[in-house]
């Protein structure tokens, strides 16, 4: 019995660990530009595909895949934020409109990939071969190095916004566009960023990913829906609540798959998000009012 | 003749098809300080926002320094040293306020003088090295103008446009920051500084535009100063009283 309890919290820790790398760059974008990002799912496809196309066919090993990957999604994140983000700032309905042209992304390069990649399943090899044993619950080495890559990231993500002036730089335009230009940061150029570090992080996750399921041209949907929960029940906010919400649901997921199976958990996750949101309408760790 | 700091020459300008700004055109000198006044709403800090380039004007053209800076983005003309410290402005709400002054200090100019800045903006207002570790948006008022004023030095300005920086504050509050900006402007800053109080900016700057209806109507110097009766003519029009 403890075996399968820690069974669960170990695929609670890495379900965690996948949302928390989805969702923060979901919410980067979110604080910074004020839009929700449909094309995320499609930018984490396109990562991992990028990462089997350097790894399998051209036979340049993981690890330069995974940076390719994470390159290609990063700057498919900048034209995308260039192309249908840019040209609808300042408009009273932008959010109602990027959600509109960001799906229109997303469209895109799902079938993009259709096309260029076909639909036949691949898979990347795992980072680590073979198994370790936490506790006598067997997991696999690829997913106990997501578990530790995941939080590693999210530290370093956090501690660029906290400390460094770049970092700031995002913030201040997040909280306040005309100040934030009134003080020299050009404006246009931190919102590339935002979308580039979002589509970078997007790609990374896909990458990881891969080893773990099958490369298809929807494999980002499901983790994007999953990242726009973890975002909302997070509070819309930080980059702490959002991460936190999402170690919150991967867990919840993970013993709801164990106790109810693979088929309800899906409902009983948005039941919850909406009686959660009954009674904190600003979400798990949001502020009221914030 | 040389060219004046700044020069505001016809600016049209306005919000979305609603014009504010008719025409106006202002002028600045490399040792002077200018106040604008006027009542609410007539077009003062959309003037402050068209210059600091937050607002494209439709027509006319501002040159600072001798260049045409008419349609350059806002963070360039920071970097060129025309500093705008917006009304009530609340800055940035969940950054503390150390973080907000050293991140004001952001164009290459101004980063190399960062601590210098940073000296001078806690020597003119001791309260914001006080309230250093405590977030924007829990500021009183009147730290909020003086956080406000203390982001635009940190730009290392070489002509700052105040809006209307004590706004709201008690009368106390006010000479203090009537003291500090007059400091500044001692220090060699060339200020335009937008207030309704007209006594409050003569005592500040030498000239002054009074803006109504998104014009200039009329030009203020010490020797045509206007009494009291003349103010209040102004902001209430000429009654029969």
């Amino acid at each position: 019995m403890t075996e399968t309890l820690i069974a669960t919290i170990v695929s609670g820790l890495l379900l965690g660990a996948l949302y928390a790398l989805m969702a923060s760059g979901l919410s980067l974008v979110w604080t910074t530009l004020g839009v929700f990002n449909f094309a995320h799912g499609a930018l984490m496809m396109l990562g991992a595909f990028v990462a089997w196309t350097v790894c399998e066919p051209m036979g340049l090993g993981l690890i330069p895949g995974i940076v390719a990957g994470v390159a290609a999604s990063a700057l498919a994140g900048i034209v995308i934020e260039y192309l249908v983000v840019r040209p609808f700032y300042g408009n009273r309905a932008m959010l109602l409109i990027t959600v509109m042209t960001t799906l229109a992304a997303m469209i895109i390069l799902e079938s993009g990939a259709q096309i260029i990649w076909g639909a036949r399943l691949k898979q990347l090899p795992p980072l680590l071969e073979g198994n370790v044993s936490i506790f006598g619950a067997v997991v696999s080495r690829h997913e106990a190095l997501i578990i530790v890559i995941a939080p590693l990231v999210l530290l370093a993500l956090w501690r660029f916004t906290v400390s460094t002036r770049v970092g700031r730089s995002l913030r201040a335009v997040g909280l306040n566009q005309d100040a934030a230009a009134l003080i020299g940061i050009n404006v246009p150029r931190a919102f590339s960023l935002a979308f580039g570090l979002s589509a970078g992080l997007a790609g990374l996750t896909g990458a990881l990913l891969g080893s773990i399921r099958f490369i298809t041209p929807s494999l980002g949907s499901e983790p994007l829906l999953k990242a726009m929960i973890v975002v909302i029940f997070g509070g819309l906010g930080s980059l702490g609540a959002s991460a936190g919400a999402a170690f919150v649901i991967g867990m919840v997921e993970a013993f709801l798959v164990f106790s109810l199976g693979l088929y309800w958990t899906p409902s009983v996750l948005f039941v919850l998000l909406i009686v959660v949101l009954v009674f904190r309408p600003n979400g798990l760790f949001g502020r009221a009012g914030a | 003749m040389t060219d004046p700091l700044l020069k505001v020459e016809g600016i049209r300008a306005g919000y979305g098809g609603a014009p504010v700004l008719h025409g106006i055109s202002v002028h600045v000198d490399t040792d002077e300080a200018v106040g604008l006044f006027g009542p609410n709403g007539h077009g003062k800090s959309t003037l402050l926002r068209t210059i600091s380039g937050l607002l494209r004007p439709g027509e006319g053209r501002v040159a600072f320094d001798g260049t045409d800076i008419t349609t350059e983005a806002a963070w360039n003309i920071v970097a060129r040293g025309l500093i705008h410290a917006q009304q009530g402005n609340t800055l940035f709400g969940t950054m503390t306020v150390g973080e907000t002054l050293e991140l004001a200090a952001f164009t290459p100019r101004a980063r190399e003088a960062k601590a210098e800045s940073l000296d001078r903006v806690h020597t003119l207002f001791p309260r914001l090295a006080e309230r250093r570790g405590q977030f924007a948006r829990t500021l009183s008022g009147g730290e909020r103008q003086m956080l406000s004023i203390g982001c635009a030095l940190m730009c290392v300005p070489r002509l700052l446009m105040l809006d209307e920086p004590t706004l709201g504050l008690s009368p106390r509050l006010k000479e203090e920051l009537a003291r500090a900006i007059g400091e500044i402007g001692k220090s060699g800053i060339p200020l335009i500084v937008v207030e309704q109080d007209v006594e409050f900016l003569m005592a500040l700057t030498k000239r002054l535009y009074l803006i109504e209806h998104g014009e200039v109507t009329r030009e203020i110097d010490k020797a045509n100063a206007p009494d009291h009766k003349e103010i209040m003519e102004i902001y209430f029009g000429a009654g029969e009283t």
